[in-house]
């Protein structure tokens, strides 16, 4: 049977994976097609006929983004500036500008708070800013997409209390050396936070998995524009240090204390505004560096296991390790996430599916060797909040993948569709935010504080 | 009868004089223009459908038309494109160069013709 809904998106998807045909363009491309399709149904020929025919009237894909790169790559960046075709609209934008800026200066102050409490100087107290580095930038993204998606005041009341709460929480908290449940605060808050705004991103519709991939596209989105604005952030920071040295001003506190705190405040509150703003500039990288680190990782992956089979060396006892894995299985996770929200649901199993499988059985290989060395030492030596939180987290992500492995072996031999396997991982998402919101509320009293 | 079909480069040269008169006529969107081609040319002068669309983005970046969504009655939305002044006498300009090389091979191949 023809199904000429998802050959016009598979279309669609092809033409916007080369990158230089926009929104618009897609819309009205798509409008003639369907235009065409129509026409020649309406003189009698089937549906699939008449969309072969129409396609072949459109012409090649490559031969068309070639052309819409030629009068599109100029003016990428301008559009961003480009006003929109009637007032009320222009209007909401010009109001969006000026809130994300609000909202910048806003995420700064929360960061200069310390400073009121004579913590004023950043390198003095690198662990309070980390800590609490979610706590400054994020609710400026919370407001942001309230504002963006009209939330109703639920949603502000809650978000409201559950940012009030964790900074409390994490503030009151007692900490004694080595601050260990205090370092583990500082790594999972930002966990907890993001998931929660993966809530008020979705608005209603924040259970719908199509609306959490969503979501996960955006982070994954934040995180590029992110990390390229802090790269020319960082350019500018050490060029305007470097050039006032010369006139022997030393403007390094300033910069570190309030350019930085500003900037690194407010850096993703921007990130959120451009991602939403300018969908497709990044549409066309994330899935391209998803594919680009597949394969390398998988490459990394495997010489690794090659070289603990050949030197017959297993991990040693350090607790490092094990913190390691977990950063190359969450890696691996989010890339396999990535490739998912690039993938159409209706296209069946091909190559890029064996080789995703291949990561993942080879991730939770290289994990499983380096785990079963690990539970031995552990339990010689017992626990300790580091290593609990590591190895809970360990096994969170293992029984993550191979869920995942099952689920695209299944695909593979056809008794899966894909859409299941998306709705399934999305349905796993919170239980990232509940063990890290334990890790955070619970541990230190559990660990007593140290 | 075999239909003669036209050289790439002609049709490539002569798609702006066309699409500005046929929006000079009316309001249109793509589909609908590129019929209105097929239609006046008697299916001689044809492209593929996609590079329509390069062109109008052009002709738009070079402020001869300019563009609107306007949703049909069928629900679909339709990207139109109108004429404006500059549009039109950019038209002019065209038209007047066509009849310079229509009026000189007409000239020649006309009094050869008759010289014969």
């Amino acid at each position: 049977m023809f199904e000429l809904e998802s050959q016009i998106r598979k279309w669609r998807a092809h033409l916007r994976s080369t990158g230089s045909v926009g929104a618009q363009d897609l819309e009205e491309l798509e409008s003639h097609l369907r235009d065409s399709v129509e026409e020649l149904t309406a003189q009698g020929i089937t549906t699939e006929e008449a969309f072969l025919v129409s396609l072949r009237r459109m012409g090649d894909a490559e031969a068309l983004s070639h052309e819409f790169a030629k009068i599109s790559t100029e003016n990428l960046w301008r559009q961003l500036l480009v006003p929109a075709p009637d007032e009320g609209t222009r209007k909401r934008q010009r109001l969006e500008v000026a809130l994300v800026l609000g909202l910048v200066l806003l995420a700064g102050l929360l960061g200069k708070i310390p400073a009121l409490f004579g913590f004023g100087v950043v390198e003095s107290y690198p662990l309070l800013y980390l800590k609490n580095a979610a706590i400054f930038a994020l609710p400026s993204v919370a407001v942001y997409l309230i504002w963006r998606r009209s939330l109703p005041l639920p949603f502000v009341l809650s978000s409201a209390a559950v940012f009030a709460i964790f900074a409390v929480v994490i503030n009151l908290y007692p900490s004694y050396a080595p601050h260990h449940t205090e370092g583990l605060m500082a790594i999972h808050l930002p966990i907890v936070l993001l998931l929660f705004l993966g809530v008020l991103y979705g608005g209603f519709g924040w259970r719908r998995s199509g609306v959490r991939l969503d979501f996960v596209r955006f982070a994954g989105e934040v995180f590029i524009y992110s990390v390229l604005i802090g790269l020319g952030g960082l350019v500018l920071i050490s060029v305007s240090v470097t050039m006032f040295k010369f006139v022997q001003i030393d403007i390094g506190g300033l910069t570190d204390n309030w350019l930085a705190i500003f900037g690194g405040c407010g850096l993703l509150v921007v990130a959120s505004f451009l991602v939403e703003r300018k969908k497709a500039l990044i549409e066309s990288v994330a899935p391209v560096l998803a594919r680009i680190f597949v394969p390398l990782f998988l490459a990394v992956l495997l010489s690794l296991i090659v070289a603990m089979a050949v030197t017959g060396r297993a991990p040693s006892q350090d607790r490092d390790m094990l913190i390691w894995f977990d950063i190359v299985l969450a890696l691996v996770l989010g890339l396999v996430l990535y490739t998912m929200s690039a993938r159409d649901a209706e296209q069946p199993a091909g190559v890029w599916d064996i080789v995703i499988i291949a990561l993942l059985v080879v991730a939770m290989i290289a994990n499983g060797i380096a785990l079963a060395g690990i539970v031995i030492r552990l339990s010689a030596f017992g626990i300790s909040a580091n290593k609990t939180a590591a190895l809970g987290e360990n096994l969170f992500l293992l029984l993550n993948l191979l869920l995942l492995t099952i689920c695209y072996v299944r695909f593979f031999a056809g008794r899966m569709r894909f859409q299941a396997i998306v709705d399934l991982q999305m349905r796993y998402l919170p239980a990232y935010a509940l063990w890290a919101t334990i890790v955070v509320v619970a541990f230190p009293p559990i660990f007593r504080f140290f | 009868m075999r239909v003669m079909t036209i050289p790439k480069d002609l049709v490539a040269a002569s798609a702006i004089p066309i699409i500005l008169a046929i929006l000079r006529r009316a309001d249109s969107y793509g589909y609908a223009i590129i019929q209105k081609v097929r239609e006046v040319s008697e299916d001689r002068l044809t492209w593929s459908d996609g590079m329509l669309y390069p062109v109008l983005h052009r002709l738009e970046a070079a402020g001869f038309i300019v563009s609107y969504w306007k949703v049909a009655k069928t629900g679909r939305k339709r990207k139109y494109y109108h004429l404006n002044a500059a549009g039109a006498t950019e038209l002019e300009r065209l038209k007047e160069q066509w009849f310079v090389v229509h009026n000189a091979l007409e000239r020649l191949t006309g009094s050869t013709e008759a010289g014969e």
